[in-house]
């Protein structure tokens, strides 16, 4: 179904704020830490917990990997994002068009980001209590909004 | 969660028991605070080709019970799933399955 195209409607802010994340993030999947950084652990996660070795050799095999598979990704959002038309009123609804697997990368890139804030935040329950104060928050419950929406377009596309 | 019905879901259960008799490894995913249910229905979906049922069951064994075996086979062939999963941001491990 890679001939799909799927229409996501944002205000123009959201796709400078969004655009700005997403730089983010790519510089981040880039980046070469001289620390372990506990969001980049997270999106590479221990594929054999009980047995660390088998882990790191799995890591080393494929990790670069996968961070290159999220820097494409990330690149694939900022290019749609690119092509969004300019208007003045920051808060007039503009579309983003979505052509064939860049939805996928789409889907990958904003959970990614939502993790990584969530890492940042020390999110790790449920249902955990939000600090009102603090305006990563609202950016994470924004992206997850965002996200929902963009999983009902790409479910919509498929039965289409 | 809307979406059509495939409709070999029956099949698709059946060649995936009659695997997991003579294949040791699986894919297991768990449950994570900040991934969406409806996220996780369409990873499901769009990476393993399940129905939207068998997507829900597995995303709700994950949400109520912590995790869930999504596949069952080679050991290779788990690992490749456990890279797809984390591709889309999902916590998933290989292991051996439980005698």
């Amino acid at each position: 179904m890679s001939d799909r195209i799927v229409l996501l409607t944002l205000t123009r802010i959201e796709v400078t704020h969004l655009a700005d994340l997403v730089r983010q993030f790519a510089d981040l999947v880039d980046s070469t830490p001289t620390l372990p950084d506990p969001a980049i652990e997270r999106l590479t996660p221990d594929v054999y917990p009980e047995d660390p070795e088998a882990s790191r050799e799995f890591r080393a095999v494929t990790r670069a990997d996968l961070l290159r598979r999220r820097a494409h990704d990330a690149r694939v959002v900022l290019d749609d994002l690119a092509r969004v038309e300019r208007v003045e009123d920051e808060l007039a609804p503009v579309d983003v068009s979505l052509e064939g697997d860049s939805i996928e990368s789409w889907l990958r890139t904003l959970a990614a980001v939502r993790l990584v804030i969530a890492n940042r935040l020390g999110i790790v329950e449920d249902d955990q209590d939000h600090d009102p104060d603090d305006p990563r928050y609202g950016v994470y419950d924004w992206l997850g909004y965002r996200l929902e929406g963009l999983v009902q377009a790409a479910e919509q596309g498929d039965t289409a | 969660m809307a979406g059509a019905a495939l409709p070999d879901l029956h099949e698709d259960v059946r060649l995936h028991e009659q695997e997991a008799a003579d294949v040791p490894w699986q894919t297991v995913v768990w449950n994570d605070p900040v991934n969406l249910m409806s996220y996780v229905v369409r990873v499901f979906r769009e990476y393993f080709g399940y129905s939207v049922e068998r997507a829900t069951q597995l995303m709700l064994a994950v949400h109520n019970e912590g995790h869930a075996v999504v596949a069952e086979g080679a050991r290779e062939q788990m690992e490749l799933h456990a890279q797809a999963m984390h591709d889309y941001g999902l916590w998933a491990t290989v292991r051996r399955s439980p005698p």
